[in-house]
């Protein structure tokens, strides 16, 4: 089941991208792309990925944050629910605490980022992979 | 900037003494009524006392004045005023006059004038109560005399050397006239005592002994009493002339030290920057070959192939970033030297026109060159045909193919023109404020030309700075640009 899972990737690196497509389809999952990150709220309401894979230092700062965000205030619990996975250099910087694994799904807002994972920059795609199965299998059972 | 006038302590010291010459007054006035009824009483003082009273009153009257005047002062002084009402103000010429002199820079303030003025006037007038008061206790007999030398110490610790010359004169003058006048029958003589040889006013040698004397006396103290002051008062300039540059060494310090965080804030922000920049590339490269030298060898050779090519061309990037930034730092940084080495523009711009001429064919652009004749400048060729090469690269990459690129030197009042003109996709009013910002490319560019370092205006910047020149950028979006800079002939 996870295998055939659909994973979105956003990121404006069109190489990382690509090499970040291949290790996933390489491990059996479906991987679309954007590489525009005002464009990713609309692939993912077109796509409708399982799991999202999103950077957060695009070209103007914090766009990626701004898509999370956006996806979240959308109203269906499909946008609500998707499971995203963050990738960034500054997790260990940041004042924002990222959303601790409670196990059932669910996230909360305010000072938590309504994320499931991250992943740091640069991507070690072994780590990728491993946080996406943790996250997926998490979202499952729920 | 002209001086800040020095708060002297002098000034508050002068304000503070006219208090303490009150309370002398005050003392003196008593000594006096104790003296006269003590020696009424056992020395057998013939004296008539009224004048005497008279005088003590008068003395007393006057005092108090004194004192309201003083507290009114401090009042002021206290509740911030200026004597004014109007800031500073410089003392005026009788109170410079009174004052002691101060170094060349500074200025009393017109407080410390009323006080000096204060202090001034009170000293004269004691003067000539103390002579009234002689001349009503036997004139030449009375040995009281001796009390103007204490007045001329005063003046020496709070006034200027002439003017407690001037009040030894006074003390002098008002002297000789009660004494002379008295010997000569033109004031009366009001004998002291009946015991101490009436008739001393009367004898010529005596009195002229006296006078004599008395001058003398009045003269040492003055000497006296200024010579030490001037000692004091110089060491006190001295402490707030040292106190004044400390402060202004201190001030410099401090502007210097602020200037030096705001360089060393701009230059953690333009590491961050190029951090940044070079973190991308070097993070997809990396996780690229992860992948390649990690992943089994199921992975078929071609996907394998594609990962090293896309790193391989990303490690290109990299050092392309990094040769700009080289570049960069250099035209920033060169010596002045450098910067004056005679150059022909028409010489360094040729070898740039040669090797971006294939570009501008293999895009059909059609490239325009025009170099007048332009004389030789000062200057550095390096920086010069990294800026030409910068902007002229800039407009064969931005202009879509049939398209035309001008580059024109021509010589102006200014010095050495440089015009790159293309008929490229433009740059829109709102970017052209940060096109010169390390890095910055605007979306329309990067969608145009997907490759670039953002570093070519910084590197034309650079130059232009340091060549003292100026830079001019016209854009219409879907029109073309058009880059003029002026570098003057040095």
């Amino acid at each position: 089941m996870a295998a055939r899972a659909k994973v979105l990737l956003v990121d404006d690196d069109e190489d990382l991208v690509q090499v970040l497509s291949l290790v996933l389809e390489d491990r059996g999952y479906q991987v679309v792309s954007e590489t525009r990150a005002e464009a990713a709220v609309a692939t993912v309401d077109r796509e409708r990925p399982d799991l999202i894979v999103q950077d957060v230092m695009m070209p103007d700062a914090t766009e990626g944050f701004h898509v999370v965000w956006h996806l979240r205030q959308r109203p269906e619990a499909y946008f609500h629910d998707v499971p995203i996975i963050i990738l960034t250099a500054i997790h260990q910087k940041t004042p924002l605490r990222f959303y601790p694994d409670s196990g059932d799904g669910t996230y909360r807002a305010g000072e938590f980022l309504p994320i499931q994972g991250f992943v740091d920059k640069p991507v070690d795609p072994a780590r990728l992979l491993e946080e996406i199965d943790r996250v997926l299998a998490v979202t499952r059972t729920a | 900037m002209p001086e800040r006038p020095a708060v002297l302590p002098a000034t508050q010291e002068l304000i503070a003494r006219i208090a303490w010459l009150g309370r002398l007054r005050s003392l003196a006035a008593a000594g006096v009524l104790v003296f006269v009824e003590v020696g009424r009483r056992t020395l057998g003082f013939q004296l008539d006392p009224r004048p005497i009273y008279a005088l003590v009153v008068l003395l007393a009257g006057y005092n108090l004045a004194v004192a309201l005047t003083y507290r009114a002062m401090r009042r002021r002084r206290h509740s911030g005023q200026s004597a004014s009402g109007a800031g500073w103000q410089p003392a005026g010429p009788l109170a410079r006059f009174l004052l002691p002199r101060l170094g060349p820079d500074m200025v009393y303030d017109r407080e410390a004038g009323q006080a000096a003025v204060m202090a001034g006037s009170q000293i004269a007038a004691d003067l000539l109560i103390l002579a009234a008061l002689l001349h009503f206790s036997g004139g030449v007999e009375n040995p009281l005399r001796a009390l103007f030398v204490l007045h001329l110490i005063i003046s020496g610790i709070l006034l200027s050397r002439s003017a407690t010359y001037l009040f030894a004169t006074l003390g002098v003058a008002l002297y000789a006239a009660m004494v002379l006048g008295e010997l000569y029958g033109v004031l009366p003589h009001y004998p002291l005592s009946a015991h101490w040889r009436p008739d001393a006013y009367l004898d010529p040698r005596l009195v002229g002994t006296h006078l004599f004397l008395f001058g003398v006396l009045l003269y040492v103290a003055a000497y006296l009493g200024s010579e030490i002051e001037t000692r004091l008062r110089w060491r006190e300039r001295y402490v707030v002339a040292l106190a004044r540059e400390l402060a202004q060494k201190s001030d410099r310090a401090e502007a210097a030290y602020q200037e030096l965080r705001t360089v060393e804030r701009a230059q953690s922000e333009y590491m961050r920057k190029v951090a940044h920049e070079l973190r991308g590339p070097l993070g997809t490269i990396r996780t690229a070959l992860g992948v390649v030298l990690e992943t089994p060898s199921a992975m078929p050779r071609e996907k394998r192939l594609d990962l090293t090519r896309r790193a391989y061309r990303r490690s290109g990037e990299l050092a392309q970033v990094t040769q700009e930034l080289l570049t960069l730092a250099r035209a920033r940084s060169n010596s002045v030297a450098v910067m004056r080495s005679p150059l022909h523009p028409a010489a360094v711009a040729a070898p740039v026109i040669e090797e971006l001429r294939p570009q501008a064919e293999k895009k059909e652009v059609a490239l325009v060159v025009s170099t007048d004749a332009v004389p030789e400048i000062l200057g550095d060729a390096e920086g010069l045909a990294d800026l030409m090469s910068n902007l002229l690269s800039n407009a064969i990459r931005y202009t879509p193919s049939g398209g035309r690129v001008d580059f024109h030197l021509r010589q102006a009042e200014g010095g050495l023109v440089i015009e790159v003109a293309d008929t490229g996709i433009g740059i829109r009013q709102e970017d052209l404020p940060r096109i010169y910002e390390e890095f910055y490319r605007s979306r329309a560019a990067r969608e145009a030309v997907p490759d670039g370092t953002g570093l070519g205006m910084s590197i034309v910047r650079a130059v232009v700075e340091r060549h003292h020149g100026t830079i001019s950028v016209e854009s219409a979006v879907g029109t073309g640009t058009r880059v003029t800079v002026t570098i003057p002939r040095g």
